[in-house]
């Protein structure tokens, strides 16, 4: 089936829950966010359309993105060349998205759906009940854009730890310069000195506690026996 | 010019008195005593300190625990297959517990989320221990130095580290080399664990080549 | 979980007595030897039969998609090949094709049949670990040893083509980064040669040995719905019984022009889609795998290997595309959104393991802890790219 048709057969049954039509490098269309677990069941369901298969749902932050085409979209913040974390003032203001990208096998067509939401009300219903894959793409659109899916059996995060603070693939993230005591910002490699008799480190880099040296490859003092 | 060439050859010819047998020989001291021993009319001892005797033992039997986190585990995994073979260096049980492990041979990068594990099976280990950072991930945070918000840069902002092994990853048989200059830090010859002085001299005086 | 105990007693009386017990939470890994990587498996058990398994990942997450916003779109084939390291060629060439769908540029031929020769021995490298470390979970060395020698022959050919041993960075956007050595095609028809012979080596050492079929054969059974509902793909899906195949259903590169047939499970030695199935399924594409290298040396020509009307700073219209390719673990995807500049604006990898390993949460309940092992090990996962 072509990608128009199957946009044409969804807007016929949902109305205006389908929006518009994508035409891009990919097909698909856009959907809106409360309705996408009905529109996900009829996808799958229906034998002309059979997207039995859910092949990739891409959470991403459409903050600061250069619609006109010309690649000035906002840059991220990273760690400088120090090791620092770089910081800025500006606060993303932009829509969240979600695209999932469905195959069926059966007929061998494709289809996209995007869906845009908000930065201050993030929800989108969860297709986890009508392909259980979803499940687990969809705690990483959690974790990584801060995407909430109602619905969702057990929303938490799944790459980073429970406590993490932050969605990190937005735009506005500042890389954190330690998290529950793991350093994780770069040393200042730069302030380093390195000669014959070895490295010396900058005043403010600490070196973990360890064991000394086991006992035996010690130079043997007077009291010894050696 | 003539001279530059001198200047070459003079310093890629090893300085007089530098027997390559000695750098290479780990046993030195125990070769040592076997000739002495040899000469003598006792033939039954071998005179040795315990200390010499202990370190022998330790750094011909070091045994990694299997911490393979990433792709240098491959190279890890290869260096103990049969072409590269780390177990005739003695180092070839790997141990799945860290109980009964000595070396932990950190190969791949070390994230957030992994620290807590890594400090976790450092400290199950028993002395004498020892870390080895295998690839450029464990030594310096690798290539997700810049954006990478979940990665240490380093493993030794964790657990303190003897070798460094560069590499992305590294081969077998640069992973064979860190083990044998670790062997050479357990012997207590931490001087011989340097390059010597006309390598580095040598080193210094390639120049840097700017693009 | 409660039973009664039934018994008699002292003054020979029936008795009856409510035992409780409770299942035994046991921690697998991240650092265990079975879990092919930093994988923490909760298995809740009774003792010997797994009642839940929950995956925990996330301990190899290394913020690939954040670093592909802030580097160019050729810089971040460095970091494809983090993604599954046992077969970094196939992620490579996912990216590339998946870039290279959105520039538009025509790939040179030549450069196209050196990139299917490198998937395909990098197939076969893989499915070598594969089988080698499904053996080692299931407690036979002899096997990884094999295979680490063919693989080793493998990576001699690329590292003479690419200068790296494991990780290449040899793919770039409209091509490859530069031509093959001489004596190239001399080398890899040498390999086909003894790899056609020693295939049948590893058939006598693993495929029908009795103790071998013992543990996966009736082991770890994902049905065709299952495995489509969660998204399986790569030999999982096929061991299921169905010949999908990314090289088939949605040509790319110039995969249609050679000849090769998809091997799928058939339930030879137990249930259709066990773990016997995954791994004959494995076995069989590395015939495959020869099969094409054969061609595609033998239809090997001259020319550039890069896209001449490519500039040095790539820079991708505006727009989104998801590309699926066959990696060795699955298909492989890159959904990747650009604004029309040089760096990306969002690359989303979809991993074929991400989705092959969820199916053990449906799939381990009711199994043996030992079955467990061995239904990961056929899974075939890498951490790298479940992780990214």
């Amino acid at each position: 089936m072509e990608a128009t048709a199957i946009h044409a057969l969804l807007q016929s049954r949902f109305g205006d829950a389908v929006s518009d039509y994508v035409d891009g490098f990919e097909k698909g269309s856009l959907v809106a966010a409360g309705r996408v677990a009905e529109i996900a069941a009829f996808l799958r369901d229906d034998p002309a359309l059979g997207f039995e298969s859910l092949m990739c749902l891409t959470g991403l932050d459409w903050d600061g993105y250069d619609a006109s085409g010309k690649g000035k979209s906002v840059d991220i913040l990273g760690y400088d060349e120090l090791g620092r974390p770089q910081a800025s003032d500006r606060v993303g203001d932009g829509d969240l998205g979600v695209a999932y990208a469905l195959y069926s096998h059966r007929h061998g067509h494709k289809h996209t759906l995007f869906v845009r939401v908000t930065r201050a009300a993030p929800e989108v219903a969860s297709t986890a009940a009508v392909w259980p894959t979803a499940a687990w793409h969809e705690r990483e659109a959690w974790d990584l854009v801060g995407i909430r899916f109602t619905g969702h059996p057990d929303l938490k995060r799944i790459l980073l730890d429970e406590g993490w603070e932050g969605h990190p693939l937005r735009k506005d993230y500042v890389m954190p310069g330690a998290w529950q005591g793991v350093p994780l910002d770069g040393r200042d490699y730069a302030a380093c000195k390195w000669d014959e008799s070895g490295v010396t480190l900058p005043d403010d880099v600490k070196r973990p506690e360890g064991p000394q040296q086991p006992e035996g490859t010690q130079q043997p003092e007077s009291g010894n026996q050696g | 010019m003539t001279q530059d060439r001198n200047d070459y050859v003079e310093s890629v010819t090893p300085p007089a008195g530098y027997d390559p047998r000695r750098e290479q020989c780990l046993d030195f001291h125990l070769a040592e005593d076997l000739a002495a021993m040899a000469d003598s009319d006792d033939k039954n001892f071998i005179l040795t300190t315990v200390d010499n005797l202990f370190d022998w033992a330790r750094l011909s039997s070091v045994w990694p625990v299997t911490f393979g986190l990433a792709c240098c585990a491959i190279e890890m995994m290869a260096a103990s297959a049969t072409r590269y073979d780390i177990d005739r260096f003695g180092a070839g049980a790997f141990r799945a517990t860290p109980r009964q492990a000595d070396l932990m041979i950190v190969s791949g990068t070390v994230t957030a989320k992994m620290a807590t594990r890594l400090k976790r099976i450092y400290e199950q280990m028993p002395e004498p221990k020892w870390v080895v950072a295998m690839g450029s991930c464990a030594i310096g945070g690798g290539p997700y130095f810049k954006y990478g918000y979940h990665v240490v840069k380093g493993v030794d902002f964790i657990v303190p580290v003897d070798v460094y092994i560069p590499g992305c990853p590294p081969r077998p048989e640069v992973l064979l080399d860190g083990l044998m200059r670790l062997q050479d830090k357990i012997r207590g010859r931490r001087d011989d664990a340097k390059p010597p002085k006309w390598i580095a001299d040598y080193a210094r005086k390639i120049p840097y080549v700017k693009r | 979980m409660s039973e009664t105990a039934i018994g008699r007693g002292w003054g020979g009386q029936d008795v009856r007595r409510e035992l409780h017990s409770e299942l035994l939470e046991i921690n697998m890994g991240p650092q265990h030897p079975a879990t092919h990587g930093v994988l923490r498996l909760l298995v809740r058990t009774d003792g010997e039969i797994v009642h839940g398994v929950t995956a925990h990942i996330g301990y190899l997450h290394r913020c690939a998609e954040k670093i592909a916003e802030g580097c160019d779109w050729r810089q971040w084939m460095v970091y494809t090949d983090r993604f599954d390291y046992l077969a970094p060629i196939n992620m490579n060439f996912g990216y590339a094709v998946a870039v290279e769908r959105m520039l538009g540029v025509r790939v040179p031929e030549r450069a196209e049949h050196i990139r299917v020769i490198c998937a395909e021995l990098q197939r076969i490298a893989s499915h070598l670990i594969a089988i080698g470390t499904f053996g080692l979970d299931m407690g036979a060395w002899t096997p990884l040893l094999y295979c680490f020698r063919e693989r080793e022959e493998i990576l001699n050919i690329l590292e003479r083509l690419t200068g790296g041993r494991m990780l290449y960075n040899y793919f770039d956007i409209g091509g490859l980064r530069f031509d093959a050595y001489d004596g190239f095609e001399r080398d890899v028809l040498a390999f086909v040669n003894i790899m056609e012979q020693k295939i049948p080596e590893y058939d006598t050492l693993l495929s029908y040995n009795k103790i071998f079929i013992e543990r996966t054969a009736d082991v770890g059974v994902i049905d065709l719905a299952t495995c489509l509902a969660y998204g399986c793909t790569g030999p999982v899906l096929r061991g299921a019984g169905v010949p999908f195949d990314c090289r088939k259903d949605d040509p790319y590169s110039i995969y249609d022009r050679f000849e090769f047939d998809i091997p799928y499970g058939e339930g030879e030695q137990g249930t259709v889609g066990d773990c016997w199935d995954r791994y004959m399924v494995r076995m069989r594409e590395m015939y495959e795998s020869c099969r094409i290298i054969r061609q595609a040396v033998d239809a090997l020509p001259g020319g550039p290997v890069k896209a001449e009307d490519l500039k040095k700073l790539v820079k991708v219209p505006q727009g989104s595309l998801y590309t699926r390719t066959e990696s060795s673990k699955g298909e492989i995807g890159y959904h990747v959104f650009a604004d029309g500049g040089s760096k990306p604006f969002r690359t989303k990898v979809r991993s074929p393991s991400f989705s092959n390993l969820h199916v053990i949460e449906k799939v381990g309940p009711g199994m043996m802890l030992s079955d467990l092992v061995a239904t990961v090990g056929s899974l075939d996962i890498v951490l790298g790219e479940i992780d990214r």
